[in-house]
């Protein structure tokens, strides 16, 4: 019981990293119709850059100044590079940010090694908040919750009610009308793809200290994000966060159990068969929790191909 | 047309003497150079004809891959097929793994899509591991060419010339398919898909099958990959070869047909004939897409239509410095990055950090390059692509003006007559 | 006279909130010319929309040749016979003109998967797409890549192309926009030339094409039908006036 209590926080914590990278891709895909292949760039980013500066400054201030110069390379991205392809058409931009992406890794196998580098929480917090069934929780994973949590408030309030944010929902909703009213939406998008960066940065930060900080984590996340967002309907910030929360809780719970199918179908008495068989029916579902995601998406795909929340056609 | 055919005709030549021109480990290379431009041309039917960008085919080339290495093995060994028509084996499993991947895949359209064709090359690469039966785990898989047909295959020339065989009919079989019904529904299916339905056509049946189509190439060239190299490695599905499959098909041109084929053999072989001398090799690649995604959207090939059209419209007079300038500009924004790339990566490499720290008094040893020591400390060392950079941004800027310039004046002239 | 061919009865919308159909009843029969009229925003693209199968009704029915077609797919609605043109044009903007019929034609000839043929040796379908650019005017055009052409031929491309599958029921979405007057004449007789023996159902702005080419019209107003009649009829019809018409056709 302890053991399912621990990996729903886990897998809580995880879906809420999760949505902090995927909710800026909702929302500039929402806005500019182009998927950025290069936003889990911004959360390799974040992590190597805290990590520079965490000798120089500090653990907490690496954590501020990491997000903001992530998100002056998520400007500079959209304003030299985007912009000057957005007339040729959404796969081109796509195309784009993948080649981007693609840099950015490489480059970061230049400057800091093809391997893991040692980005790790400080002593000071590297304390359990409180015991479980015995074994002791980290506070570290409570504060990454805990900043997630803040960041989505934050944002939510900000959207809702300042200027700032309902220029923006003006911006992403009917950009045309906007710039008609006098915003100047070009500086808009740049804003809010900065702020996506930023985001995704400061989850690369906090997370890369505790999980490994190496040059394919962009990818793993990547295709972790993506999955969120077929799953839970692009556009939808409501479907990022259900599907972000639902993806990491089945992974983690997966990753506790240690039976097969071969076990299940022992309950029915055929164990011998399917173990014969082998292969698929022997795998455990602890060694294939990294698989479940995908399923999911695929089974979204054939039930409801518009995603949890998104919508139809 | 005449001329084209001649050229291809030309080509196919070129490609026969091969054996007798290069030596074993050149005609290796050329070996896998006909492999990834198979690949390419299949891949260029989803996504360049139409239009269906999938950032995941290194699965099928894997299991096109897979299902060959495990034909081979058939029968103790003696293998399901003679072992010329191995590939089968591939076509056959890249075409009914391509059909179910992209049953699902074409439930949506352009960037879902991208994203959905990425998560099952995913799945495919997370799963592989853990079916030690079927992929063989961390070794892989290894098999052996049998004699068949009164060849031994034993020779690296007889493997080349069953892989040009096989490439051959591919590209051209790719080729004869944009001149039947479905081959032109698929540019169809690129320019508006919309418009498809309204006409009365299963937009995602239609999808389905040109995905089937283009994985069941792929598994060709998978399979062709297996049988010369004799083994097969869950590796293959590594993001990596998805990503320079992309990478290859764009750089070559979307606009041509042989495009794809082209920028393909083209990385191939740089990346052979380069990766001895640097580690950053897929750094350049990347940053050679990217350059060519902002500037040269139609890629290399696409240079060849654009330089035709140009002359056509300013003259070979006014043509020749532009051309000049562009390939001076060009040479040196190249010589001036890579020599900056090379520079950083020596600077920032494992084993000059830990020279470094050996003497404490001499912070920045010098790093070699070209043969000579040069040292990070000094500003002469970054002043040379400093300088390489801008000489080539400032010819780059030369050259366009004058292009500018030479258009602008056709225009008056021909609204002065 | 006839069965109506096209039949909708109480069709509503709606998006979220906002009721676009608010109950709309249309009978189209067969071989007639049925113009739909109405001031912007009323619903005509979204009547056109519901009955092609782009988008599915939140109520009521539309019955097609006696099959009843609210919420199929466009492909389905397609081939039972019913083709539509659009009102933003919708064509393939980087093939040929030729190409651009070709593609049309292909399907009503069964050739949609066909893989072991080549397209340029099939007679028929060569001698079809020449026929189809020929009744548009576009035969000179036939090489010209589709997208660089003038607006206006766009829009007689769009025809053709709507003309391909032989269909019973055409529905024309503006076809005349951005025409010259010759252009909207020839447009105009080209229409009555190819919808004798089937029938259509028209949107379009310029009354004179309205009232010239129709045997009966609708007004469409908020979402309703609110006077449908022969052209004298709606002419005399007092509420359209005021809906709609104003001091334009009161002599």
């Amino acid at each position: 019981m302890d053991q399912i209590i621990v990996s729903l926080m886990n897998g809580v914590i995880y879906g809420l990293l999760l949505f902090m990278v995927s909710a800026g891709l909702t929302l500039i895909f929402g806005m500019m119709g182009v998927l950025n292949f290069a936003h889990a760039s911004f959360y390799m980013l974040g992590a190597y850059f805290a990590y520079t500066l965490q000798g120089v400054i500090g653990f907490w201030l690496a954590l501020v100044v990491s997000p903001v110069l992530v998100g002056l390379v998520g400007v500079v991205v959209e304003r030299f590079f985007l912009r000057r392809v957005h007339h040729h058409g959404h796969a081109h931009e796509l195309l784009l940010t993948f080649g981007l992406s693609f840099i950015v890794a490489e480059s970061i196998k230049l400057f800091f090694g093809n391997f893991p580098v040692d980005y790790r929480i400080p002593a000071s917090l590297d304390v359990s908040a409180f015991s479980v069934g015995g074994a002791q929780y980290p506070l570290y994973r409570l504060l990454m919750g805990g900043i997630a949590i803040a960041m989505f408030v934050l944002i939510y309030l900000l959207l809702t009610h300042t200027r700032v944010g309902i220029v923006v929902r003006s911006a992403i909703y009917k950009p045309r009308m906007a710039e008609a009213l006098g915003h100047n939406v070009p500086l808009v998008f740049m804003g809010v793809f900065g702020v996506g960066a930023a985001l995704a940065g400061l989850a690369g930060a906090v997370a890369g200290a505790f999980y490994t900080t190496n040059p394919n984590m962009a990818l793993e996340l990547g295709v972790m994000v993506f999955v969120v967002v077929v799953v839970g309907g692009l556009g939808s910030l409501g479907g990022a966060m259900l599907a972000s929360l639902l993806i990491g809780v089945v992974t983690s719970l997966a990753v506790a159990v240690d039976r097969s199918l071969a076990d299940l179908f022992a309950l029915f008495g055929a164990g011998d068969w399917a173990t014969g068989v082998g292969g698929l029916m022997t795998l455990k579902v602890s060694s294939l929790s990294a698989t479940i995601p995908f399923a999911l998406m695929l089974l979204i795909l054939l039930v409801r191909p518009s995603g949890l929340m998104g919508e139809k056609g | 047309m005449k001329t084209g055919l001649l050229l291809i005709l030309a080509g196919v030549a070129a490609l026969a003497a091969l054996p007798f021109l290069l030596s074993q480990g050149l005609l290796n290379a050329a070996i896998q150079m006909l492999i990834a431009a198979l690949f390419a041309s299949a891949y260029n039917l989803l996504c360049g004809q139409a239009g269906m960008l999938s950032f995941g085919h290194a699965a099928y080339f894997g299991v096109g891959a897979f299902g060959t290495v495990h034909a081979m093995n058939a029968i103790g060994g003696a293998g399901l097929l003679p072992t010329p028509l191995m590939p089968l084996a591939g076509a056959a499993c890249g075409l009914v793994f391509g059909a179910i991947a992209g049953w699902f895949a074409t439930q949506r359209t352009g960037t879902y899509f991208a994203m959905i064709t990425l998560a099952i090359a995913e799945l495919v690469h997370s799963l592989a591991p853990h079916l030690k039966g079927l992929f063989g785990g961390e070794a892989g898989m290894s098999t052996m060419r049998m004699p068949a047909w009164g060849f031994d295959f034993g020779s690296t020339t007889q493997v080349y010339y069953l892989t040009l065989a096989w490439v051959l009919a591919s590209v051209g079989l790719l080729y004869l398919f944009t001149r039947t019904p479905m081959g032109r529904l698929s540019y169809g299916l690129r320019e508006n898909s919309h418009r498809l339905r309204f006409l009365g056509y299963n937009v995602h049946g239609l999808g389905m099958m040109v995905f089937a189509i283009s994985a069941m190439f792929s598994g060709i060239a998978g399979g062709l990959q297996v049988v010369s190299n004799e083994s097969a490695n869950y590796v293959v599905f590594d993001p990596a070869l998805s990503a320079a499959v992309v990478l290859n098909t764009y750089i070559g041109g979307v606009t041509m047909f042989l495009g794809p084929a082209l920028g393909a053999a083209l990385m191939t072989f740089f990346g052979y004939a380069v990766s001895d001398l640097t580690q950053s090799w897929l750094l350049y690649q990347g940053i050679l897409f990217v350059g060519v995604m902002m500037f040269m959207p139609s890629g290399l090939t696409g240079l060849i239509g654009t330089t035709g059209r140009l002359r056509q419209r300013i003259g070979l007079s006014k043509l020749l410095p532009v051309v000049l300038l562009s390939i001076a500009a060009a040479l040196l924004l190249s010589m001036g990055g890579t020599f900056a790339v090379e520079l950083l990566q020596r600077v920032f490499s494992q084993d000059y950090r830990a020279l470094a720290r050996l003497d404490p008094g001499n912070p920045w040893p010098p790093v070699t390059l070209l043969s000579r020591a040069w040292s990070p400390a000094s500003m002469a060392t970054w002043a040379v692509p400093v300088v390489l950079i801008g000489a080539g941004a400032v010819l780059a800027w030369v050259g366009r003006r004058s292009l500018n310039q030479a258009v602008e004046q056709t225009v008056d002239q021909g609204a002065a007559t | 006279m006839s069965d109506p061919v096209l039949s909708i009865r109480g069709l509503r919308k709606a998006f979220g909130p906002t009721e676009i159909m608010r109950g709309v009843d249309l009978d189209l029969l067969g071989a007639e010319r049925h113009a739909l009229i109405g001031p912007n925003g009323a619903g005509k693209s979204t009547l056109f929309h519901l009955i092609s199968g782009h988008l599915a009704p939140t109520a009521g029915t539309i019955h097609f040749d006696g099959h009843a077609i609210g919420g199929r797919t466009p492909q389905a609605i397609n081939r039972l016979g019913l083709a539509r043109s659009f009102q933003i044009t919708n064509i393939f903007p980087k093939l040929t003109v030729f190409e651009n019929v070709r593609l049309a034609v292909m399907r009503p000839h069964g050739l949609a998967y066909t893989f072991w043929k080549f397209i340029d040796r099939d007679r028929r379908v060569r001698e079809e797409t020449h026929r189809l650019l020929e009744l548009v005017r576009l035969s000179a055009r036939a090489s010209t890549v589709a997208g660089e052409m003038a607006y206006s031929e766009q829009r007689s491309l769009e025809i053709a192309m709507t003309l391909a599958s032989d269909p019973k029921v055409i529905l024309l979405d503006e076809p005349m926009a951005g025409m010259s007057n010759e252009e909207t004449h020839y447009t105009a007789e080209l229409i009555m030339e190819v919808t004798k023996g089937r029938a259509l159902m028209l949107v379009e702005h310029d009354m004179d094409v309205v009232f010239a080419l129709s045997d009966r019209i609708s007004v469409l107003v908020y979402g309703q039908v609110i006077a449908t009649g022969t052209p004298d009829e709606i002419r005399a019809n007092a509420s359209v006036k005021e809906a709609y018409l104003g001091e334009e056709v009161s002599e």
